[in-house]
């Protein structure tokens, strides 16, 4: 249950819930309720339904702004105790509400998107409606932006589980009720769930669950408060690859068994006209730099934990030096099954250290995608992507003969 | 043996597809149209499907949306002329795409590939 809960008007059902899950949002969850209670409204005012801020104890009036917020569907306020924090920790007390409510479909905003609009409400939930089990929206991004999803978490979940989930870790989702026991009975629930890993995490159980998965078109990009992408990126690079490699090992006997992969049904494809996403800028010289830095500190580990073809591939790489710098895909696919294998018979420190050591190899990767695809455009770059897809899936064998 | 669908408005894509895929050893069904694709697919079964995306009265992406809204994991191949197409966000919503060619050794990879291509259920 919830450490916290206000639940004014005593809402004991919702065929409908929308969340927006929070910590210190004051300043953006006005306008983000907002735009979720227009979406309510215009797209399903035949439902019950109602508006969950899950918090994590905010100590800036993000629940003060939530229910301030001039909308006029149910609002009910849950939070995590103090000090509790992390989006997986908000999750699991919506799951829990969602599944008191006995809501037919669930969908979650992030607090922070600025240009959220009525139509990603309808778009993430109709599907739901019309029978799919779990909705991953497809935003419009520039081609070097979520550069861990393109260069690992697309192309080694889409080889796993064979399902083309092309944003399958973005923040936003829209599901079935029927899912939520399957959240809520998940034998993993670690310290990455409660925290960055969450998003992965669900999309997995959905992938497992065989549920039909459905993309929506959203028609734009998803703009956040600024951030600084480099900020986080080593403790969220840990937290989602680990959530990748922990389910590996609770649904191997699925991903054993998948062979290539399938593509998903699509929403919103005559909806609204695309918008451009905007630039984002990289800086090629950082990334060679990170990665060169990780031979001093990391050869060893890559030579314990690597098939023995690999580490001279990388020493190859290494001197190939910036202009002619290129990673080969089949190396980084083996890189990460071996990873993958490897984490499976360590201890926690051990682990710790295995993908702090994988961190350098996936930024020497982004270098090289950023190489091959500065002269391509967006769509050039994605089928680009989806090539290095089916190079991960040719070699599926290989992880299955390691694993087993 | 494999049933595939062909649907192309060209008679001679028609006969050259079933040609070559039943020489390849599949049995090959035909339609000329979209009209009551859903229905022919739902009576006949096919394993797979061969969609021409530019028929002169139906849109082969419009109609591979309304496959995979009904027969979510039927794998369908789109077939055509050019490959603009990939500028549609539809398009990926099929299995695989060929550009159409007298030469079928591409079409027959992809169709082993979408058949042999295996999900837990």
């Amino acid at each position: 249950m919830p450490f916290y809960e206000e639940n004014p008007k005593d809402i004991k059902q919702a065929d409908l819930v929308v969340a927006v899950p929070s910590y210190n949002e004051a300043e953006s969850i006005g306008h983000t309720v907002e735009q979720c209670s227009k979406g309510i409204k215009q797209h399903f005012s035949y439902l019950s339904s109602v508006l969950i801020n899950c918090d994590n104890h905010s100590t800036d009036k993000t629940r003060d702004t939530f229910f301030s917020a001039p909308v006029d569907v149910p609002r009910i306020y849950l939070s995590t105790q103090p000090g509790e924090i992390g989006k997986g920790s908000n999750l699991r007390n919506l799951f829990v509400k969602a599944r008191d409510l006995q809501a037919k479909v669930v969908v979650v905003i992030e607090a922070d998107i600025k240009n959220v609009s009525p139509h990603w409400i309808r778009n993430l939930a109709e599907p739901v409606l019309k029978g799919a089990g779990y909705v991953c929206p497809l935003y419009l991004r520039h081609k070097y932006e979520a550069t861990l999803t393109s260069s690992l978490v697309y192309p080694l979940m889409r080889c796993l589980y064979g399902r083309r989930v092309r944003q399958p870790n973005v923040g936003d989702f829209g599901f079935t009720g029927r899912l939520l026991d399957s959240f809520l009975d998940s034998p993993l629930w670690t310290e990455s769930v409660r925290m960055y890993g969450v998003d992965i995490w669900m999309t997995t159980v959905a992938l497992n669950s065989r549920l039909p998965i459905c993309q929506a078109v959203m028609g734009a990009p998803k703009i956040h408060r600024m951030k600084d992408p480099y900020a986080h990126l080593s403790v969220m690079f840990q937290q989602v690859v680990r959530t990748i490699f922990d389910q590996m090992s609770i649904y191997s006997n699925f991903w054993l068994q998948v062979k290539w992969s399938k593509p998903t049904s699509l929403f919103g494809t005559d909806s609204h006209e695309m918008e451009t996403p905007l630039p984002v800028e990289v800086n090629v010289s950082q990334l060679h730099e990170r990665f060169l830095q990780g031979f001093e500190t990391y050869s060893g580990i890559w030579e314990r934990v690597y098939d023995q073809t690999i580490c001279p591939k990388i020493q190859e790489i290494r001197g190939l030096g910036l202009q002619h710098f290129s990673f080969p895909t089949q190396t980084w696919a083996k890189i990460l099954f071996d990873t993958a294998k490897a984490y499976q018979s360590l201890g926690e420190g051990e682990r710790v250290s295995l993908l702090d050591s994988l961190l350098p190899l996936y930024l020497g990767k982004v270098l090289s995608f950023v190489k091959k695809t500065e002269r391509m455009s967006l769509q050039q770059a994605e089928e680009y992507i989806e090539n290095e897809c089916t190079v991960f899936e040719e070699n599926k064998p290989y992880l299955a003969k390691i694993w087993e | 043996m494999s049933r595939i669908l062909v649907v192309d408005d060209e008679e001679h894509i028609r006969l050259l597809y079933s040609e070559e895929l039943k020489e390849a050893g599949y049995e090959v069904i035909t339609a000329d149209s979209g009209y009551k694709l859903l229905e022919r697919i739902e009576e006949e079964k096919p394993d797979l499907v061969v969609l021409d995306i530019k028929m002169v009265d139906y849109n082969g992406l419009d109609l591979l949306q309304d496959i995979r809204n009904r027969f979510y994991d039927l794998p369908v191949i789109l077939s055509t002329a050019y490959d603009t197409f990939k500028e549609d966000m539809k398009s990926i919503a099929a299995d695989f795409y060929v550009v159409k060619s007298f030469d079928l050794t591409e079409l027959k990879k992809k169709i082993a590939m979408a058949l042999e291509t295996r999900l837990p259920t």
